[in-house]
């Protein structure tokens, strides 16, 4: 397949995706008990509601309608590029997505990097020393990295580093410093993940013979493992982080709360609690579109690491 | 240095090494001084569950500056693993002792620093199946600048360097070494070098890969080129450009040579000497002549009579009996004791002596050393260790050894005597115009080589005629052999004749009814064509027994359990696997049990043609006799029609009567494989069996007129 061809594909198919999952989320917020209206209100006027009021309001977010028809102007909307306004604020759902993403971007590339900059050395490592001391200890601590908890490590660091030792602020948003423990806090779990399967990818390339020929031509240990090999191992892996960006994102979401960073997790929390469906929805959208276009780039990426990949999946 | 450098007017094709007189070999035994590489006791051992396994068990040899050694030997008599110990490669593993002395320096003892220095300015090695030699990922051009930069500057090499981080390294300096990359390339022979820079190894076919191995290693102007099984896996022509290379390097160059090897005609054309390995031990050095003419050894003897291109033709040739010993065994005594015929109790036990045998003839291994011997040219009757004795005994049927997963059991092959063979073989090839089985008319098969999807939507008509109009018939009875390059279509013109693949153009014709392809075979059809893959051991499903993978071409043709299994134990018994077989994996058999497997189960449904696809080359010689043996009593047996496909033209002039040659789709020739072999007409045919290697020319010569220029010498062999 060639670029055109692939990259029409790809669209097809991602419209196809961000299609089915507006029909689910739309479908599940309304499925939830409990009049939004009515909880909307509520909580505005911090008193229950008359009906007229309850009335008027829903006559002006168009919740009178047939759900199938609400969905239907929806995504008329969205396609109009409009993903409505909240329900508490009247501020476009688009602008409240645009404040926060840059924080959750800003968290994902760098947690992404604290994660790589851990696994790649300690999974490079411990293949090399199969069997070792050095292969077990990394072994057990991606073990304990997979079974702990984000939020829990995360409030470990903030009660070590900042209220302990004070190098750190603990929570908000906006500097450098602000992003160093949720940074950690998300790479960490990633890490581990990222550490075996770079660990059981090397000892498989580690075996094959162009390793040898590397060596042969007397070129250093360094250069063999992490040029000759790595770039081979990383194949596979890249395939598993393209999967991986989703637990991401999820992450994203407890870290955030935890650190308070106004990003977009925390904005699709507080929106899921006050039932504001216009932001949940367009959160959705904007996080599986990010999904969709990430694999997209993924898949690009392989041809770079592998040049015997032809896109669209079959091996030359 | 003693070792009188080989001069060029000596290893030009015209005059092989072989022919040159012994005495200018004088200083080159084991003993003389070699101060390139002296290999002291080598013994490497590598750990398993009981007892380690003895990889190569004190070998002693040297080359000299200049010098071109063979090391020989069966697959897994330890001549690899000598190899990646000299350049330090083996494994962590591994349990290495004695010496290695390189250029002055200990390979064993040497620090990771000393042995950079070694690969990178003195030793360079290729390694075998190349294909997976080279780095996938990453061009060819970087990898050969990559060589040279080590050689350059081999302690200081920085990993920002070698990732192209900017700021870290010299966009001018790698552009530099591209460019002399594209030379390299253009000394091996590679056509638009600066194109072929750019390109990643899937991208080039398996000759050019081999090629860019060969200038990898070069790309560091080694003193020393380890070359192991170079041209084991490229067709003939390229083969012997190949060869030509090395002894051009060698000449301009100096550069020694160490070629590992299993293919003794390799060696008779390009080494000055030869170190012989059997089950981890040299059992035989000496100038590459003297060896190959006259052996000391019995299992060197017995490994060149093996060879197809030194047995008449239709003759059975001479196979060696027994299994090598299993490298876990306590080792006493002569290794070779269990399947040598001369072999005394003295044999059996303590440290067999290595005896000088003067003149500068080399060294053997052996008790059973004849001093005396004449350097007269070796006389095959006086063979000792051959396949006289598995004729003869009934009683040695299951061997001991024949137990053992690497045996190869000789059974039912004694049923087959060479007599039978010339009985009947005379008749089939005498019978000039016996009824066609098979008859091709006119056929060609077109393959589109339009690129992308776009490109086949607007209906782009690239095409590839990978056969090209080809009239040919196969007669009842006879074997018909089909040679030709890589690519010349002698693959497709098979699987056109099986129904793999069916033809654009033109009629297929079995017993007179036209064919189509396996879809619109009917079941007598298919029944009637056997085939043995190339590479059996991916052919065969491993999750299937023995008995499995023979049975299922009954199956499928809805044969009874039992009569299956009748069935199955027959042709099991003829291909000479014993029942106990039946039952194993296809992992748990050698090489050649594996060939065995495959070729009952071509024979199952009793076809009348059998198609073999590169039957034996990827055996060792012994083996390789062997089944060769065994498709040559299969054929007097059951009547039996072959197509032989193979690229080893010895091989081809063992067993065919005629033969057909190929070259890019066509059929160039066609012929008695006398005439064809003797007195080729096309062009093509004399270039192809000019790039043979020849094991022993001098034989023939004078015998036989040559035919045209001396092309066809290479393939002649004595008339008696
Ligand atoms: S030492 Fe004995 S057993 Fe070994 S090869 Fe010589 S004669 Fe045969």
């Amino acid at each position: 397949m060639d670029d055109a061809t692939y990259l029409l594909h790809r669209l097809g198919t991602s419209i196809i995706v961000l299609l089915g999952v507006s029909v689910v989320t739309y479908g599940l917020l309304f499925l939830t008990p409990g009049d939004p209206a009515e909880v909307i209100l509520t909580q505005q006027l911090d008193r229950q509601p008359s009906a007229a009021e309850i009335e008027s309001f829903r006559a002006t977010h168009g919740m009178d309608d047939p759900i199938p028809v609400q969905y239907v102007n929806w995504v008329t909307d969205v396609l109009r590029g409009d993903l409505g306004t909240s329900y508490y604020s009247d501020t476009a759902v688009s602008t409240l997505i645009v404040d926060a993403l840059p924080l959750t971007i800003e968290l994902a590339v760098a947690s992404l990097l604290v994660a790589l900059a851990i696994a790649i050395p300690t999974g490079v490592l411990s293949a090399v020393h199969r069997g070792s001391a050095i292969d077990y200890a990394s072994q057990l601590g991606a073990l304990v990295g997979v079974s702990m908890p984000n939020f829990w490590l995360g409030y470990l660091l903030i009660l070590v580093f900042a209220l302990t030792l004070g190098f750190l602020p603990v929570a908000g948003a906006g500097s450098y410093g602000q992003l160093v423990l949720p940074a950690i806090t998300l790479g960490t779990g990633m890490a581990a993940v990222l550490t075996r399967l770079i660990r059981s990818s090397m000892l498989e390339v580690l075996d094959e013979a162009y390793v040898d020929t590397a060596r042969s031509k007397g070129l250093r240990k360094r250069i063999v493992l992490y040029k000759h090999a790595l770039r081979n191992a990383l194949v596979p892996v890249v395939t598993i982080l393209g999967v991986q960006l989703g637990s991401l994102l999820n992450g994203a979401v407890v870290v955030e709360i935890v650190f308070q960073r106004p990003g977009l997790g925390m904005l699709l929390v507080d929106a899921v609690f006050e039932r504001n469906y216009p932001v949940v929805q367009g959160i959705t959208l904007v996080t599986a579109g990010i999904f969709v276009g990430t694999n997209v780039l993924v898949d690009l990426s392989y041809r770079y690491l592998d040049p015997r990949v032809e896109l669209g999946g079959e091996t030359a | 240095m003693q070792q009188p450098r080989k001069t060029a007017s000596e290893s030009t094709h015209s005059t092989p090494a072989f022919d040159t007189d012994d005495t200018t070999h004088t200083a080159c035994t084991a003993e003389s001084t070699t101060d390139l590489l002296t290999v002291e006791g080598l013994r490497v051992q590598f750990p398993s569950p009981d007892e380690p396994v003895r990889a190569v068990d004190g070998v002693s040899f040297g080359i000299a500056d200049g010098e071109i050694v063979g090391l020989v030997g069966e697959s897994g008599c330890g001549k690899s693993v000598t190899a990646r110990s000299i350049i330090g490669l083996d494994p962590p593993e591994a349990a290495v002792r004695g010496s290695i002395e390189l250029d002055g320096t200990d390979v064993t003892a040497a620090s990771e620093r000393q042995l950079r220095r070694l690969r990178g300015d003195t030793v360079s090695m290729v390694f075998q199946n190349s294909m997976e030699t080279l780095n996938p990922v990453l061009d060819i051009g970087e990898q050969i600048a990559e060589s040279t930069k080590v050689h350059d500057h081999p302690d200081s090499q920085r990993l920002l360097d070698y990732l192209h981080a900017p700021l870290f390294s010299s966009r001018a300096d790698w552009h530099e070494r591209r460019e002399h990359a594209a030379d390299l390339l253009d000394q091996v022979g590679i056509a638009s070098p600066e194109e072929r820079v750019d390109d990643y190894p899937h991208e080039l076919s398996g000759g050019q890969i081999q090629r860019v191995a060969i200038a990898l290693a070069l790309a560091s102007d080694p003193d020393l080129l380890i070359a192991d099984e170079p041209t084991t896996a490229v067709d003939a022509t390229t083969q012997a450009q190949l060869l030509d290379r090395f002894r051009h390097l060698n000449d301009t160059r100096g550069m020694a040579l160490l070629l590992i090897t299993h293919d003794l005609s390799v060696v008779a054309e390009l080494c000055d000497r030869v170190v012989v390995m059997y089950a981890g031990q040299v059992v035989e050095t000496g100038p590459a002549g003297r060896v190959l003419r006259d052996p000391s050894h019995p299992y060197t003897r017995a490994l060149l009579d093996c060879l197809p291109q030194r047995v008449d033709r239709n003759e059975r040739l001479p196979t060696i009996e027994g299994a090598v010993p299993d490298p876990t065994d306590d080792r006493s005594g002569c290794p070779f004791a269990p399947r040598c015929e001369r072999a005394t109790d003295d044999c059996r036990h303590g440290d067999v002596p290595t005896i000088d045998l003067g003149d500068g003839r080399g060294t053997a291994t052996c008790y059973d050393v004849d001093d005396s011997r004449p350097a007269a040219p070796y006389n095959r009757p006086g063979i000792t260790v051959t396949a006289a004795s598995d004729e003869s005994d009934p009683t040695r049927e299951p061997t001991p050894a024949a137990e053992t997963p690497a045996a190869e059991t000789p059974s039912s092959e004694s049923t087959a005597r060479s007599s039978t063979r010339e009985k009947t073989r005379p008749e089939s090839t005498a019978d000039g115009d016996r009824e066609p089985l098979v008859e091709l008319e006119g056929v060609t098969k077109q393959y589109a080589t339009a690129n992308g999807l776009i490109d086949r939507l607007f209906g782009a008509t690239a095409t590839r005629r990978a056969v090209a109009d080809v009239d040919l018939e196969i007669r009842a009875g006879e074997t018909l052999g089909l040679v030709g390059e890589t690519g010349c279509g002698k693959t497709t013109l098979a699987e056109l004749v099986t129904g793999l693949e069916t033809p654009t153009a033109g009629e297929i014709r079995f017993g007179g009814d036209p064919v189509g392809g396996v879809e619109s075979r009917s079941a007598e059809t298919l029944a009637d064509v056997g085939v043995v893959f190339q590479n059996p051991r991916s052919s065969l499903n491993p999750r299937l027994t023995v008995e499995q993978l023979v049975a299922e071409p009954l199956r499928s043709r809805g044969w009874s359990t039992d009569r299956r299994r009748e069935r199955v134990r027959t042709v099991l018994d003829r291909v000479g696997l014993s029942e106990h077989r039946a039952r194993s994996y296809p992992h748990e058999l050698s090489g050649g049990q594996v060939q065995r497997v495959a070729i009952a189960r071509a024979i199952t449904p009793d076809p009348t043609l059998v198609v073999l696809d590169e039957p034996v080359s990827a055996l060792d010689v012994s083996i390789q006799a062997r089944i060769l043996n065994l498709l040559s009593k299969l054929q007097a047996e059951f009547g039996l029609t072959y197509l032989l496909i193979s690229h080893d033209l010895a091989v081809v002039e063992h067993v065919v009567d005629r033969v057909a040659v190929m070259s890019r789709g066509e059929l160039v020739e066609i012929g008695p494989v006398d005439r064809g072999f003797d007195q080729p007409t096309h062009p093509y045919t004399k270039t192809l069996l000019a790039s043979i290697p020849s094991l022993s020319p001098e034989e023939t010569a004078g015998v036989r007129p040559s035919a045209s220029d001396g092309v066809s010498s290479s393939l002649d062999r004595p008339t008696r």
